[in-house]
């Protein structure tokens, strides 16, 4: 361990790095214990209010941060459209769901289909979600970025941005702008849940949050069981790390980076189904901010990395909910408290949390 | 020759062309861009001008003939706040094309899009004084957006009368062209403060914004009024709008026990509050919305969440004029009046006022009708009309209201005016 | 035989999709309209009139004739048979779809059902006109016929303008002459002659002083905005074109720029009120400082991590300006009204005084611009662009170029900050968006990384063009992201890319396309 400290060269930067990182440390644990010994502002009910919303936001956060962190992983592009197919399956799942509410259910009298069987619909639900962007995915990779594989970073780059502009205004003036809502089936109606009791008070923790954080973990697992157990997840880890390699080895790296984006983009739309059932409200543009929250929270994970991936959407969903009250600052500027945040991880960490520190030729 | 130059020439030769077939927007154009020897160096037409036109501090808008007299308006015509904007057009186009024109020339409204923000407010203001056929503005229709609008259309001498601007700041800036029909914020939020303390009885409130001009303009309006009257402010929170998860903020609001939280804002964003409520901790505690948060979108959005809930909104008497109009408006557009929001009524009174004060100033000389821009500016001020909502008469400072706010309720999942003796 | 007939079954189908996606979106109506202006054949009776049925057919023709045109080969080899076949199969595949939908949605119609509140384009009186009027199953024979009748129409016009037949080698000798009278090289030769060079740029400078005054006052706002994009172009262009740094923030310089002007212009908040040059003299320098401190911590990262660093501080200065936390400097989401607007000869500037500003500054920019990439510097930025780490190997401070690069950039985002919000009176948080960023970072792409001409261009393309449809309004960002996407597929390099100086030598013959080189 001496040895370590001894073979490190102080620089004036390191050294001030280290006394930024250290003043910052002393300063945010100083207003943490600050804010949470005064007792007067926040009980102990608000701040499991907090937290529960922080996980549930994480969770979406998250499942979408790995779509953006399974494509960069393969292409090195940020898939900047990644939102949108967020938004498509959304809006699929919101098409599934009028249609089930618009249909008389089996057997009873008077209830629609969605309040009579509310499983299957909401699994079908999912699945056409799903579905729809993950077939937009693959459109996506086909259309737009297959042409331009090998070209400079930035030429994708402007591609994607250039669909992402597409797709929403598409949406838009297919479906009109004005928000929709999501006609839950009565068994997982928005705002309610079990309610727990804490000290005098009770918090709710709601039937839609449980479901989502509880569908993403899930999803999250059975990914990272494909990517390390399954074929796919070799021959998809192979072309990651090398494509020219992958194909001598026999690998049709085409077809692999077609099933990429199509269970990126299925990631994506179960997430964007699971936002219109816990939020409602949702329109065209439902997946721009998320879009770039998930990317923020994919590279302070550390790109490329799928762990990292889900602990950075966790942590960004658990700062934006948390931060402003820890720190005693407005709700307004939670987006602040994150980006920076993510700053100040990539300025010591220049990788990410949990990211290899690669080398710059890999770009 | 190579792709570029060739790219070049199509694109000179596509604004050439633009700007010589535009003559709709701009009748002034005397000239294609392309000839630069000989260049007329005014705006006005050849031939004199009427001397009431040279007299004129602002000039006069010509209208050729063929062309129509155009009132802009800057209004959120797409976006969350959507409804508005298409009901209050709505209403003025409705006005403008019942109305049989002068001397000829019909009316016709220019409506831009602003989202409601006050950037696009002025852009628009901007975009609108550029073209010569708009003689006055209806509008805009959001505070922060008219407040952004104001100085531009001061200079360039647009006379304004806004059927929904209701933050008081607005007609205290010494502007000469800004009028309105609604009800002031400072009358709204003091009515509000006084409904919740002496009427319902509360002591303890909580009061939330949304940042903007109109939505804390009334919150501050509230929480001062409230506390003169001797209750007590427990929280104050702003939310950023357009969001879709607001249990942080409202949970901070909970945490200071409201009796009730008075909300200044939109009602995109009060659904999504209403409905994250128990969430919250709120539940029980009684919601206090605005004239924005009014509407029948509250209503379907919200559902059973939104039981209770308290807004604002104008009572327009009951006139064989106003049955009229309600029948008129019914049958060319899809929804009913009062229905996507409070201002329907106002806005067709917005543009016959409008209509008349051209009319007092406006005259034909051979083809072109003639506006002098400084004497309908003071014509607007100088409105003397009965309309829909009762008698538009304004004060020195540009305040032509007519009727104040009147509160509702939603009961059942409708709106109904609010009655006390619960 | 077999290939080109999957293919012309696969366009078939693609443009019958197309053309559904086009009814969805109303565009058949708009277009209907426009072809409607064109023909003057729409009577104007009410609010919304009935369209005439020729508009569709010609509408749906026009459709029918891509799709031929795009099924057939163009190289002329298959015969006049197989080319017929070729478009009679895209017309009949797209008509299927079509048909398909004709049939659904009508059927649907007739029995009452209201498709508004989820396809809000698809309303009574548009599905009746999709319908020509008249029953489903009458419109779909008609769909058929004008599908497949334009489509063959539209491959045999293929046929018959492609290499081998008359009419094409009749266009290439066409070409030839034209090619040989407008001689670029002749041109560039002409302006060499130093008096042409001097009466041409003085014609220029006339023209361009003259047309403000010509165009009235709703082009030069427009073209004002292309200016200042143009402006904000060549700043991004030096972070982005010459030392290749992915910068997605950019909108932080405009917005601290725009803002410091305003607020030390403005009576409110702070009721400063000075002089104005100087006001922007300093908005510029703060923009340059804030390039500076922001470049400092982040100068380390990698491409991507680099955009989206500074994407987050974009994003966190326009949230920090409209936050409750500063709204005692910044005033908050409400912005900044009666911004400072300069004086000359004793009256407020104009939109023409703006324009002729704006046009001396995007001047002294290129010039700028081109100096900096002529010189020593910009060369160190084109080294660290191919390779930063060679180029640290051959001794050049890359740590000091690219922060000067970030603050040069900044410097130029903040003078058009501070024009921008004098300009428009006023300034508010909404107005430094990410979009902003997107869009600037578009106009440098899309015009040619590093390429002067190219910002010019692409501010005039993204910027200058959507006004020009403004008929098409409501679909303009649509075809702003199909633009965007295309065009990188096609031309990657840019609307005018960085010409790289070529080695040339004497050709044995002339291609029609680059002229001789006489010298290298």
């Amino acid at each position: 361990m001496i040895e370590k400290i001894k073979k490190i060269r102080f620089t004036p930067r390191l050294i001030l790095r280290m006394v930024i990182a250290v003043a910052l440390l002393v300063y945010l644990t100083w207003r943490v214990v600050q804010v949470t010994s005064s007792e007067a502002v926040f009980g102990a009910d608000t701040w499991l209010r907090f937290l529960i919303s922080g996980l549930v936001i994480g969770g979406m956060y998250a499942l979408i941060a790995i779509g953006y962190t399974l494509v960069y992983g393969i292409l090195f592009m940020i898939n900047f459209a990644h939102g949108e197919v967020m938004m498509l399956g959304t809006f699929a799942g919101y098409f599934v769901l009028e249609a089930f509410s618009a249909i008389p259910g089996p057997g009873t009298e008077g209830v629609n289909f969605l309040n009579a069987q509310p499983i299957i619909a909401l699994i079908l639900a999912f699945i056409v979600g799903a579905g729809v962007a993950a077939l937009f995915g693959f459109l996506l990779e086909r259309i737009a970025y297959r042409p331009l594989r090998g070209a400079p970073r930035l030429i994708p780059l402007i591609s994607a941005i250039g669909a992402s502009i597409f797709l929403q205004n598409a949406a838009q003036l297919l479906f009109g702008p004005q928000r929709r809502q999501y006609s839950n089936p009565d068994l997982l109606w928005r705002g309610t849940g079990w309610m727990i009791p804490v000290g005098d008070k009770s918090v709710m923790l709601t039937y839609t949050g449980v479901f989502s954080f509880v569908l993403s973990i899930l999803l999250m697992i059975g990914l990272f069981i494909l990517v390390k157990k399954t074929k796919l997840g070799k021959s998809m880890r192979a072309v990651a790390e090398n494509k020219q390699a992958a194909a001598l080895m026999g690998i049709d790296v085409d077809s692999v980076i077609s099933k990429t984006f199509l269970i990126s983009g299925a990631l994506a739309g179960a997430a964007g189904v699971m936002w219109g059932i816990h939020n409602g409200l949702f329109n065209h543009y439902v997946g721009f901010i998320p879009g770039i929250k998930a990317f923020t929270a994919a590279v302070l994970g550390g790109i490329g990395n799928i762990p990292g991936a889900m602990l950075g959407g966790m942590v960004l969903g658990l700062m934006e909910s948390l931060g402003p009250a820890l720190l005693g600052l407005d709700f307004q500027i939670k987006d602040v408290i994150a980006f920076t945040i993510l700053i100040l991880v990539l300025i010591f960490r220049p990788s990410g949390l949990l990211g290899e520190a690669l080398t710059e030729e890999k770009i | 020759m190579k792709f570029k130059h060739i790219l070049v020439i199509l694109l000179i030769a596509a604004f050439a062309l633009a700007g010589c077939t535009q003559q709709t927007e701009e009748p002034m154009e005397t000239e294609e861009p392309e000839e630069t020897e000989e260049v007329v160096e005014t705006e006005e037409s050849e031939g004199t001008l009427p001397q009431v036109c040279l007299d004129d501090a602002f000039g006069c808008a010509e209208i050729p003939a063929g062309e129509t007299i155009k009132i802009g308006m800057g209004a959120p015509l797409l976006g969350d706040y959507s409804m508005f904007g298409t009901d209050i057009s709505q209403a003025v186009a409705l006005a403008l094309a019942q109305d049989d024109g002068f001397e000829g020339f019909t009316y016709e409204l220019v409506a831009e899009d602003t989202g409601g923000t006050p950037e696009a407010g002025a852009a628009v203001a901007n975009l609108l004084v550029t073209d010569p056929t708009v003689v006055a503005i209806a509008g805009h229709i959001f505070s922060g957006s008219t407040d952004a609008a104001i100085p531009i259309y001061d200079t360039a001498g647009l006379p304004m009368m806004s059927p929904s601007a209701t933050n008081p700041d607005l007609t205290q800036k010494g502007s000469a062209v800004f009028n309105r029909l609604a009800f002031t914020d400072a009358d709204q939020g003091r009515s509000a403060a006084n409904l919740l303390f002496n009427e319902l009885g509360f002591t303890k409130i909580g009061v939330m914004h949304d940042g903007g001009t109109y939505g804390q303009g009334l919150a501050d309006v509230v929480q001062a009024e409230f506390e003169n009257l001797g209750g007590e402010v427990v929280a104050y929170e702003g939310i950023t709008p357009g969001e879709a998860d607001y249990v942080a903020p409202l949970s901070a609001v909970a945490a200071g026990e409201p009796e009730a939280v008075y909300f200044g804002g939109y009602a995109a964003d009060a659904i999504v509050m209403m409905n994250q409520w128990a969430q919250a901790g709120l539940e029980g505690v009684l919601f206090f919305g605005c004239d924005g948060t009014f509407g029948v979108e509250f209503t379907d959005k919200t559902g059973a969440n939104g039981e209770g809930a308290i807004a604002a909104s104008l009572v327009p008497p009951d006139s064989a004029e106003k049955t009229a109009f309600d029948e008129a408006y019914a049958a060319e557009y899809p929804t009913e009046a009062g229905e996507l929001s409070a201002f329907t009524w106002s806005s067709f009174d917005t543009g016959n006022v409008l209509i008349a004060a051209i009319e007092s100033v406006a005259f034909v000389e051979g083809d072109t009708l003639f506006v002098p821009r400084g004497a309908l500016v003071e014509a607007v001020r100088n409105s003397d009309f009965t309309g829909l909502t009762g008698l538009i008469k304004c004060d020195e400072i540009g305040e032509c209201n007519a009727s104040g706010p009147a509160f509702y309720q939603v009961v059942d999942g409708v709106w109904v005016p609010l009655d006390l003796g619960s | 035989m077999n290939e080109s007939l999957k293919r012309s079954l696969r366009l078939g189908l693609i443009f019958g999709i197309v053309v559904i996606f086009f009814m969805l979106i109303g565009f058949t109506n708009v277009a209907a309209n426009m072809i409607g202006d064109m023909l003057g054949n729409i009577e104007q009776t009410s609010v919304n009139p009935e369209l005439p049925v020729l508009n569709l057919v010609l509408f749906t023709g026009l459709m029918g004739l891509f799709t031929g045109v795009s099924a057939t080969k163009k190289d002329g080899q298959d015969s006049w048979v197989q080319v017929l076949i070729s478009g009679l199969i895209a017309g009949l595949s797209a008509s299927i779809i079509i048909v398909g939908f004709i049939l659904i949605v009508g059927s649907l119609h007739t029995q009452g059902v209201d498709f508004r509140t989820y396809l809000p384009n698809l309303g009574g009186n548009e599905i009746q006109y999709l319908m020509f009027y008249t029953t489903p199953l009458a419109a779909a024979v008609r769909f058929i016929l004008i599908m497949v009748a334009s489509s063959i129409l539209g491959s045999l016009i293929v046929k018959s303008f492609s290499s081998g037949s008359t009419v094409n080698r009749a266009l290439k000798s066409l070409q030839q002459k034209t090619t040989k009278k407008l001689d670029v090289q002749t041109l560039k030769s002409a302006l060499g002659n130093k008096f042409i060079l001097m009466g041409a740029l003085v014609a220029v400078a006339v023209l361009m002083y003259f047309l403000p005054f010509v165009w009235g006052s709703y082009w030069n706002y427009i073209m004002g905005t292309v200016a200042i994009y143009i402006l904000l172009g060549l700043g991004l262009n030096i972070i982005v074109g010459y030392s290749g740094q992915l910068v997605l923030g950019y909108v932080a310089f405009f917005a601290i720029g725009a803002y410091t002007f305003a607020l030390l212009t403005a009576p409110e908040p702070h009721a400063i009120e000075m002089n104005l040059w100087l006001a922007m003299l300093i908005a510029v320098l703060v923009s340059t400082l804030a390039g500076f401190l922001i470049g400092l911590p982040i100068l380390n990262l990698r491409g991507d991590y680099l955009a989206i660093v500074t994407l987050g501080f974009g994003e966190i200065v326009r949230i920090l300006i409209r936050s409750d936390l500063l709204t005692s400097i910044t005033n908050g989401p409400k912005g900044v009204t009666n911004v400072g607007q300069p004086f000359l000869r004793g009256q407020l500037f104009n939109d023409t005084n703006y324009m002729h500003l704006l046009m001396l500054l995007v001047l002294a920019g290129l010039f700028v611009a081109k100096r900096l990439k002529d010189s020593r510097t910009g060369r160190a930025w084109i080294s660290i662009r191919e390779d930063q780490t060679v180029a640290q190997a051959t001794g050049v401070n890359t740590f000091r170029y690219k922060i000067l690069a970030l603050m040069l950039g900044a410097a130029f985002a903040g003078l058009s900050g501070a024009i921008f919000a004098s300009r428009n009176q006023f300034t508010g948080p909404e107005d430094f968006t990410l979009m902003v960023s997107v869009n600037v970072l578009c106009v440098v792409i899309v015009g040619g990384m590093g390429s002067l001409p190219g910002v010019v261009l692409g501010a005039f393309v993204l910027k200058g063009l959507p006004e020009l449809l403004r008929e098409l309004s409501d679909y303009r960002l649509l075809v702003f992201g199909a633009l965007l996407v295309v065009m990188m597929i096609v031309r990657p390099n840019g609307l005018w890319p960085v010409s790289r100086p070529k080695f040339r030598k004497k050709p044995l013959e002339a291609t029609p396309d680059e002229p001789v080189e006489v010298e290298a």
